[in-house]
Order: structure tokens, then sequence, then C-alpha cells
């Protein structure tokens, strides 16, 4: 028969303190481990949802990013026109020639920084399906007019009919395009005219297409690559946003690390409570296994217990951590920070599965560490012993 | 028995407590360590580039807007200006695309006058005059590779349509700049003239010959440029650099935040421990008082406990993350690659170690705080009578 759970409950809130104290403990250590993932998962889905499985980047070859890699004009005109390119029913090929220019801009409250600016032309909102105009209307071609993404009108504080500043002019918001989240929604997209003339530049620096439906995208990439002209490398959007968010992978391992760490440290606060329960108990424990309660029940009980007080520590760790990332996410806007490219980027933290279960399991790895050995002492007791206490 | 020795004993009373409760301290200041290293790493960056005397002009709209040629010359004229030189960032790519790092043409002759605080080695500076494919490799990046001294490179251009095989002539030292490459302006001006030459140049550098040149040298070189086809802004390395990192101050906060998180939750562990020793010892307490012992040594004694305890698992810790992010950082592991940019390579500092350890005493005495003045003011009367 077992040690009835209202015992173990009762215990933790007789010692109320203690029991606060060491659930919050594990609470802390669930929650920071929630935020770091969060940045993460936030950092990927900005850069993996970025992609198109059907569209490719064709970029010079070796360029890790399209902000360092450069096309020639000529380049662009031949990817347009090569079989196998998609087309709007119109018969304009899905190929969308961009520029990508990093000039500095000023951000609200002071300094300056980095801002991604594409020059595109109008058929790029019809490749990046995720790009959604949400207000105003798209550029025309030579007026310097320019669309924003949410997150970089938010970080600059445009709207349509503002004035922004950067590069060697004046431009006006026209518009504001959502991306889902995606990396886009930090970006300011221009006529590709515009900031061909802006930087004096002739050529792109990639070209994204859309593989036509019933062609095979590997064979495409193997007749662009194979094109003695230029030195292309063509891939799937896909694979391109994967690499870029390999570096965030490598963040995983680092927040793997520290949420050991801290979780080793909780383990050894939950000992200490759970080791102190047991021999202020004593007495407790001698008059349960009187009474013919069973070292198994006993071990039980103790663990229960323990985890009753991770479980405690786990929930005001999940609720902690929401709470967080919400008031990053609205009050802050996010995290900016500069990414491979040098131009800053808003990640907003995002809640990921893998976050919470490891929230999750280290909140029961503390549990059970943290209570199967006071629980084996308290079974292991010598009955007459600790009834002596009493 | 002395003061120390009850301080001691008590401590040793319960030694698997005492053990666990150091250690969970420790623990946690290793990742506060760990946690302040990356904002200590930006500071030091960015301590160690502030020459005081060294001004960085480049275009008014970004980085990625060139300047003429010409402007060299022209800038070489100001009064007071000792020495120019010149940043064009070529974006080559050594063997695999994820490799990446700064490499830049430079004018060989004036390294020496423009950055005398890179220390670099004599030798190397003549050489890398003399070669024509010559490079000076930061010390980080020509570990990272395996490189050594004569060895050639090539590097595949990304922005400009040409390849270039360079023979590393030298290093600089760590304390300089530990991840940047260097060639000859020249040589890519050649490997450009089948493509249209090259008549431009990313930013300049120039350096004062004395700090107190720096202001009219900034306000001149404004003056200089102000109705030109290129727009400049002249303005110190500090706040060249201070600008470029700028970009990374939300992700140090959030950092930071989840760092005062561990510090919290270390705070309610040690508290946790104190409490408990306080609680077991209410008898005693009780007896040392009415045998005549004031408030205050008995306070003292429970804080020098917590606080011990919090000096110990700090020693442990910050001392721990020191040796093994040390350690990391030479075997160029540190950095996570491209993805903090300018921070790849970034080492702890025993600043940040000392930080880890003053930290982790006030962890202490705040966790004893609160009880050691519970034990402290306990009612004799009250705690003799439970006794009994």
């Amino acid at each position: 028969m077992g040690v009835p759970l209202r015992y173990n409950l009762r215990n933790i809130l007789v010692r109320a303190r203690t029991s606060a104290f060491s659930a919050g403990g594990i609470a802390l250590v669930v929650a920071a481990t929630m935020l770091l993932a969060a940045l993460v998962g936030g950092l990927q889905r900005m850069l993996v949802a970025a992609g198109e499985p059907r569209n490719l980047i064709v970029m010079r070859k070796g360029a890790t990013n399209d902000g360092s890699s450069q096309l020639p004009r000529e380049a662009a005109q031949i990817l347009r026109a090569m079989p196998g390119v998609a087309s709007t029913p119109e018969g304009t090929p899905l190929a969308s020639a961009q520029l990508v220019n990093q000039p500095f801009i000023r951000v609200p409250g002071g300094g300056r920084e980095n801002v991604l600016v594409r020059g595109v032309e109008p058929i790029a909102f019809r490749v990046h399906d995720r790009v959604q105009l949400v207000e105003g209307r798209i550029f025309r071609p030579n007026l310097g007019e320019i669309v924003v993404g949410r997150g970089a009108a938010r970080r600059y504080g445009l709207r349509v009919g503002s004035i922004a500043d950067f590069g060697r002019r004046q431009w006006t918001v026209v518009g504001v395009f959502d991306s889902g989240g995606t990396a886009f929604d930090s970006e300011i997209w221009a006529d590709v005219g515009d900031v061909q003339g802006d930087t004096r530049r002739q050529g792109y620096s990639a070209v994204r297409l859309r593989v036509a439906a019933g062609i095979d995208p590997s064979d495409m990439i193997r007749r662009i690559d194979r094109d003695g002209r230029f030195t292309l490398e063509a891939k799937p959007e896909t694979v391109y946003y994967q690499q870029q968010a390999e570096t965030a992978n490598a963040l995983y391992v680092l927040v793997l690390t520290l949420a050991v760490v801290m979780a080793t440290g909780a383990t050894f606060g939950a000992l200490n409570t759970m080791y102190a329960a047991v021999s202020s108990r004593t007495a407790e424990i001698g008059t349960l296994r009187a009474l013919g309660f069973g070292r198994g029940a006993i071990l039980l009980s103790f663990l229960t217990e323990s985890l009753l007080l991770a479980g405690g520590g786990l929930l005001a760790g999940l609720v902690l951590a929401l709470g967080a990332m919400v008031a990053v996410n609205t009050l802050l806007r996010g995290v900016a920070f500069s990414m491979m490219t040098f131009s800053v980027a808003t990640v907003l933290l995002e809640p990921t599965p893998i976050g919470v279960l490891l929230g999750v399991g280290f909140a029961a790895a503390i549990g059970v560490a943290g209570g199967l050995g006071p629980a084996w002492r308290a079974a292991n007791l010598r009955v007459i012993e600790a009834l002596h206490r009493a | 028995m002395t003061w120390t020795g009850f301080v001691v004993r008590n401590l040793l009373r319960h030694p698997l407590r005492t053990a666990l409760t150091t250690l969970s301290v420790a623990l946690s200041i290793f990742l506060v360590c760990a946690v302040l290293t990356l904002p200590a790493a930006l500071n030091a960056l960015f301590e160690r580039t502030a020459s005081s005397t060294r001004i960085s002009v480049h275009h008014e709209a970004g980085l990625s807007y060139w300047l003429p040629l010409s402007y060299v010359q022209r800038v070489k004229a100001i009064p007071g200006v000792a020495a120019v030189n010149q940043f064009t960032w070529f974006g080559g790519i050594y063997d695999e695309p994820r490799n990446m790092f700064p490499n830049f043409a430079v004018d060989p002759e004036t390294v020496a006058e423009v950055w005398p605080d890179y220390r670099i080695d004599p030798g190397a500076l003549e050489r890398f005059r003399r070669i024509r494919n010559g490079a000076l490799v930061g010390e980080e990046t020509f570990r990272r590779f395996g490189w050594r001294l004569g060895q050639e490179v090539t590097l595949r251009g990304t922005i400009f349509p040409v390849n270039l095989t360079l023979q590393i002539v030298g290093v600089i030292p760590a304390s300089g700049n530990p991840v940047m490459l260097w060639f000859h302006r020249t040589y890519l001006e050649e490997a450009m003239e089948p493509y249209g030459g090259l008549r431009l140049v990313g930013m300049l550098w120039l350096r004062a010959d004395r700090p107190e040149a720096v202001d009219g040298i900034l306000r001149q070189v404004d003056a200089m440029f102000r109705n030109a086809e290129a727009q400049v802004t002249a303005e110190t390395e500090q706040a060249f650099f201070a600008s470029f990192l700028s970009s990374f101050r939300e992700l140090v906060r959030l950092v930071l935040a989840v760092g005062v998180l561990v510090v919290g939750a270390v705070v309610l562990i040690a508290a946790n421990t104190a409490a408990m020793g306080v609680r077991e010892r209410i008898p005693e307490i009780a007896i040392l008082k009415s045998l005549g012992f004031r408030r205050r040594p008995i306070l003292v004694a429970l804080l020098a406990e917590s606080t011990l305890i919090g000096l110990v698992g700090g020693i442990l810790g910050a001392g721990g993350a020191y040796g093994i992010l040390t350690a990391l950082a030479l075997a160029g592991k540190t950095g996570a690659g491209g993805f903090l940019g300018p921070l790849s390579g970034f080492r702890m500092s025993p600043q940040v170690a000392l930080q880890g350890v003053a930290i982790s005493v006030i962890v202490g005495f705040v966790a004893g705080a609160i009880p050691a003045r519970n034990g402290a003011r306990l009612n004799v009367v009250e705690a003799l009578r439970r006794l009994f």
C-alpha cells in the first residue's frame, strides 16, 4: 500500500518557504533554458521559413549569402530566359534579379546600423509568395519609392508616407509588407534600378527563380552549374536558408550546455531540500514504517514529493518564460542583432517544442536526481532508531 | 574554540549539504562568468582597437559605398595626419564557403605607421612590403586554418571576379587584430586590370601625429568632402567600432537577462541552505544567547558561513570557467563561427573571473542575510521552551 499523496502535498505546504525556494530555483532554470531555446527557435524560423521549396537562388560560385555575391547583368538575362523557369499566366518568367545593399540607417533613439535594402523588380512579389503587401502599394521605378517589411517599419519608425534617409538620397515609403515572420520582414525593398543607381553598381547580387511544374529542380541546378559563361552556383532556397540557419544549430549546443550546468546546480539544491526533509521527519518515517508501510512505499513517497516540487517549479518556469517572451516580443519588439550579412535582423522569440521539451526534461531530471538519494535514505532508516527520535 | 573555528565547524556539520551548496554556487558562477564574457569581450575589443589617434573615413551612406581612390592623396595633405592607409573589402573565401573571415586590400607601405599598436614583427612587415602577393594574417585565422609562414593560399573572390593566390608572410598578433587578412592593394588592382580596373577604395584609415590633432582632422576631412561626389563620415576608431558593435547590444541584453536568472536561482538555493542551517540550530543559538553572547557575533558567524560558501563556490566556478574558456580559446573553438562576427575568437578576461567571485560573495551574503538576522533575533525564552 502506498503512502497517500496528501501526505506529500501537506508536507510541501507545511514548509512553504523552503518548498517555494527550491521550486523557485527549478523555475528559474526552466525559464532560462526556454528563453534561450526560444531565441534559437525564432532565429531558425526566421531563416528556414523564408525558403520556398520550388525556388532556386543563383549566386556567384562560393558566395555564402546574397549580400556578398555579384552577378553581371547578362547572367541575369540568360537565367531569365532559361527553359524550365516557371512563368505567370501573362508569360513573364518568375525570375527575380535582385541587388542587395547594406547602407547605414539611423535608429530612432540614437546610433546607426546597417539595414538590408533589396533592389527588386515587381515580379519579386510573385516569386516570394510569403511576401504580402499589407498596406499602401508597390513602388514605381525611378522615383525613389520603397516598401518596408513590418519589422523594419517598427524598428525605424516608418509608415506609408514617411521619408527614409539612407544611401545617397531620400526615399518615400509607399507600402508595408509582411512575410510571415521570416527574414524579409527586417528588409526594405526598392526598385532594382534605383538601388543600382544609388550604389553605382551595374549588375545584381543574385537571381531567384521558380522552377516550372514538372521540371526537376536538381536538373536545373546542374544546367546552371555547368554553364561555362559565368561561374554560377544554384541551390534550392530551402537549402540556402538551412545553411544560413546552421549557425543557429551550433547555438543549440551552447543552450544545451548552459541548461545542463544550470540543471545540475538546481539538482544539488533539490538534494539539500529533500535531505533536510528526510532528516527532520525521521520520527514520522519511523512511525509510518511501524504502521506497516513498506520500504518501497516510503521510497516512492519521497520521490513523489521531490517530483511534485519539480512540477511546481516547471509550471512557474513555463509561466515566467512565456511572460518574458511576450514582454520581449511586444515591448522590445524582438531581439535585433546582425548576422552573417552584417545587416540587422529582428528575431521574435518563439516558444519551440524543443524548448518546452528541454524544460520538462530538466525539471523531471532534477526531481528524480534530487529525490532519489534522500528517498533511499528514508526507505532504509532503521525503524527502532527512527522511533527513538520521536 | 575560536570564532573562526566555530564557523568552520558549523560548515562541516553537514558536509554533504555544504558541499552540494558550494557546488551549486560554483556551477552557477561558472555560467555567470561564461555569460559575462560576451559583453566583456565586446568591451575588450573596443578598448583594444580604441587607439586614440586612429581615424576612420568612410562614405556617409555606409560601408558598401566606396570612395574614389583620389581621396587617399587628398587626406594625406591635411596637417596633423601622420599616415594614411586604406581598406578594400575583398570578401574572398578560403577553401569552404563557410570559412568566412574578413580580408582586405591595404597599402603595405604605411601599415606600421597606421597600426603601430598591433606590434607586427618588423621582419614580417619588411617581407610584406617586398613580396607582391604577400599577406599578413591575424593570429586566430592563421591558427584556425593551420597555415604556415611562406604557404600560398588562394582566396576565391565573390564580389570581385578574380581569385587571388597569396603568400602568408607574417602574423598579426591576436592582441592587435586576431581575424583579419591583409594583402597588397596593387596586387588586386593588377588582377582587376582585364575587368576595367579598380579606382575605388572601401574606406580610409588615418593616424594623427598626436591625440590633440584628432578633432581638427575630423573637422577638416568633413569640410574637404562636403560638396564632393562622395560625402564622407570621419570618426575616431572608437566611435566607428561602437556603432558597428551596437547591433549586438540587444542580444547581449538578453544573454545578461539569462545570467540574472541564473544568479536568482542560486540565491534561492543558497538561502534555502542557510535557512535550514539556522532552523536546525535554534536550540544552540538560544543557548549561546543565554550564555551571554550578543546578537552581533551570532549574526556575523551565521553570515560568515554562507558568505564563505559563496567565496569558495565563486573561486571554484570562476576558476573553472576561466580555465575551460581559455583552453577552448587556445584550441580555437569559441565564437561559434561567423555568428558572432567580430567577436569570434573571444577570450575570458581575468576581470570577468574576479567579477564572478565578487558576485558569488554577494550571493552568499544576501542568501545568508535574512536567515542570519532571524537567528540572531531569536527570542531566547521561546527557543529554550521549545527545547525542553
